[in-house]
């Protein structure tokens, strides 16, 4: 019978095996949506033959307008300063350019990893960074600006003094707050978040740089700025590239060439308005500011779905193996699974996505997609909790029907998917349920590797528009719509089960 | 032919079975009976292996089923039980319960299964029921499908675990009228029953058993009128 059992095991492994291969397959004709972009940089005259091209990744945090961000009124296209620059260098120089999209925080362990081979993301040339990586010249530089309330304006680095001020966690901005004497420093992942702390009085002031403060005083009338001047080259923007890359040289002199013609001016100009339109005065909540960005928005909802569904297959495919493990009587296999099951729930889910997409093409050298990962993460995960609901579900089965089965000479597989499993499913639906309801909701996290999902695609608005709740309360009504949903199909297979009653 | 050779079974520290040697003939119908917990039900399971013997050895038609080597899922295949709780597949029919042994073990096409399977419904009496699911069935009902599922297996042997132990009084007859029916057909079986009446009239054998040893083992009149050991007299005076 242990052979059978075995024989049971490798066949669903090689069932999944087969299901991420075919996702793997699947998905870089999706990748627009995931996170990727290629842009073709041709149009410059001295490019070399098609088909010989050579192409860059550039990584980039797509937030940060107007260096990047992500054209949602449009095409979902990234555009920005640093996308210009970035065009502009990699087709004099020959490449074809692709555009990787990755949470600011990652930038750097991106290109160690090898993921990228050049970031642009208004990256500042510290020389903490450049013990990790190399930089390029410089080729802006940005004046730090205090952001505060009009009601309560804050217009000096002095006036500071004993007050909490927001920075963006890892920006030179957050390294220059710190130097601030007598403020403390309340560091935050995005732009909007700082506008959300400002608003709600939870800080004094922001330290931004002076493009952002223009468009977050643009799109909150409430707020005032105060240019500081700039310091030094301290703040200014260079390329980065992994340590001892070659093709640094090539970019400094693409770059001075630029800075020669005056085409580097031409395109800070460009994304530089010199005075903007002033905003009319906005109601706290405006639904009107969603306009032009919901179908970018709703664009979210099929990749939500469909990671939703690859993780809740996955997991209870593995989650069921594991269950079998875990009564199978063989010693080793039980001890894994149970080794297993504690050591994926007793680790934070978030830290587990993060390590297997960065650690992944390190380890097996295998450029995991980012929508796979999350996949994979999230089943992995979620089969460490329905192993023990699948597990609770066997038992629950009459021992006399795994008696009548045997008695009848029906062999263990057969057993287990036509007699024990069909009845186990009916108790543990609610909880299946559940699971996937959770799963759903917690594909907001994988925003973090750059996934294009729906919260990503909120926050991508967020930053866009800086402003928060109108776009925040759209796709909560999405994800609770879309839970609505799935419950509903849920109770109508529940009943289906339950007509044998 | 079931040739049983010294046979025990031990429950952790609990000797069930101990030391049964007895010879069943092709044909035979034995009814089993004897005080509760004296083994009759580890006894009969251990004949397709639901239980595995601590010791001994079972042969079926010159084949050792305690034998490790032997394919014991072709052996059971063959031998069919009946279960005092029924364990009917509650999420199947009636007829799916009854053609999936065929049809997923031995492989039988589906039409004749279900051909085959409308028969025994007709021979239990329970034609108008084989769309039904097991929830909406009597408990008689329940065991005369669970009996006709057995036999869909076309099984040389079969086995009776207290098959009316869990039966309302009023469906007790309509059980035992079809296994007596069986029995009059030529099956070979071995019953465990509390239903005394029942086993004087079907059975060829009666195995007494008490305290994991077969105690007694005699034509029914024999046993009924004249038992030989004081342990069978006094539980016969108990129950009659």
């Amino acid at each position: 019978m242990n052979r059978k059992k075995l024989k049971l095991i490798s066949f669903s492994l090689i069932a999944i095996v087969v299901l991420f291969l075919a996702i793997g397959q699947a998905l870089p004709a999706g990748n627009g949506k995931a996170g990727f972009n290629t842009v073709h940089a041709v149009g410059a005259d001295d490019a070399p033959a098609v088909g010989e091209k050579k192409k860059l990744i550039m990584g980039t945090s797509p937030d940060y307008p107007p260096y990047e961000n992500v054209d949602a009124k449009n095409n979902g296209e990234i555009i920005g300063l640093d996308i210009d620059i970035a065009k502009y260098i990699t087709s004099r120089l020959g490449y074809e350019l692709e555009i990787a999209s990755t949470d600011f925080n990652g930038l750097i362990a991106s290109l160690q990893t090898g993921r990228v081979d050049f970031v642009m993301s208004a990256m500042s040339a510290t020389d903490e960074r450049r013990q990790s990586v190399d930089f390029s010249d410089i080729y802006y530089v940005a004046r730090n600006t205090i952001v505060s309330k009009k009601s309560e304006p804050l217009e000096t680095l002095e006036s500071l003094s004993g007050k909490l001020v927001g920075a963006q966690l890892g920006s030179t901005q957050d390294l220059f707050a710190e130097t601030i004497e007598g403020a403390k420093v309340k560091k935050l992942n995005k732009i909007p978040d700082l506008i959300q702390e400002l608003n709600s009085g939870r800080i004094d002031a922001a330290i931004v740089e002076d493009a952002v403060a223009i468009e977050m005083t643009n799109g909150n009338p409430d707020l005032v700025m105060n240019f500081l001047p700039a310091d030094s080259d301290e703040n200014g923007y260079a390329i980065a590239f992994p340590k001892q890359s070659a093709i640094v040289g090539e970019f400094n002199s693409v770059l001075a060439e630029m800075s020669e013609k005056g085409k580097l001016d031409d395109i800070v100009q460009k994304w530089f308005p010199s005075e903007e339109v002033q905003a009319s005065k906005r109601l706290n909540i405006d639904f009107s500011v969603l306009k032009g960005y919901i179908p970018f928005i709703l664009k979210g909802v099929y990749v939500t779905l469909l990671f939703t569904l690859v993780s809740a297959l996955f997991g209870l495919v593995w989650g069921s193996i594991l269950s079998l493990f875990k009564i199978s009587g063989i010693k080793p296999l039980e001890w894994f699974a149970t080794a297993y099951t504690s050591v994926f729930r007793g680790t934070p889910l978030l830290v587990q996505l993060t390590l297997i997409y960065y650690a992944t093409p390190q380890l097996i050298h295998y450029e995991i997609p980012a929508l796979m990962a999350a996949g994979l993460t999230f089943g992995l995960n979620s089969a460490a909790y329905l192993s023990e609901t699948i597990r609770g579900g066997i038992m629950a089965v009459d021992k006399g029907q795994r008696e009548a089965a045997i008695a009848l000479g029906v062999p263990y597989r057969k057993m287990m998917v036509r007699i024990i499993f069909p009845q186990a499913l009916r108790t543990i639906l609610p909880a299946l349920v559940n699971e996937c309801v959770a799963l759903l909701k917690e594909s907001s996290l994988v925003s973090v590797i750059g996934v294009t999902e729906l919260m990503r695609r909120a926050d991508v608005v967020r930053s866009d528009t800086f402003r928060s709740f109108e776009v925040l309360l759209f796709v909560a009504a999405i994800y609770y719509v879309l839970v609505l949903i799935l419950t509903s199909f849920a109770r109508m297979l529940e009943r289906r089960l339950r007509r044998s009653d | 032919m079931i040739k049983v050779t010294d046979l025990t079974k031990t429950f952790g520290k609990n000797q069930v079975l101990k030391g049964i040697s007895t010879t069943v003939e092709r044909g035979e119908v034995v009814a089993l009976i004897g005080p509760s917990g004296s083994g009759k039900s580890t006894f009969l399971r251990c004949l397709n292996l639901l239980e595995t013997p601590t010791s001994g050895a079972i042969t079926i038609d010159g084949t050792a089923i305690t034998d490790p080597k032997t394919d014991i899922a072709r052996v059971r295949q063959r031998i069919g039980m009946v279960f005092q709780h029924f364990h009917l597949f509650p999420h199947m029919t009636v007829l799916d319960n009854i053609t999936f042994a065929p049809t997923q073990v031995k492989g039988m096409p589906l039409e004749e299964a279900r051909a085959k399977a409308k028969e025994l419904l007709a021979r239990v009496g329970l034609s108008d029921k084989a769309d039904s699911y097991p929830s909406r069935l009597s408990g008689g009902q329940k065991q005369r499908v669970a009996i006709a599922r057995s036999l869909a297996m076309e099984p040389d042997i079969m086995l009776f675990d207290e098959p009316t132990s869990a039966l309302d009084p009023e469906m007790v007859k309509e059980v035992l009228n079809v296994i007596r029916s069986l029995a009059d057909s030529g099956m070979t079986m071995l019953i465990v029953t509390h239903e005394m009446k029942f086993a004087r009239e079907a059975a060829d054998t009666i195995y007494f058993m008490d305290d994991g040893k077969l105690v007694e083992r005699t034509k029914p009149e024999q046993f009924f009128d004249k038992p030989q050991s004081e342990r069978a007299a006094r539980f016969l005076e108990q129950v009659l």
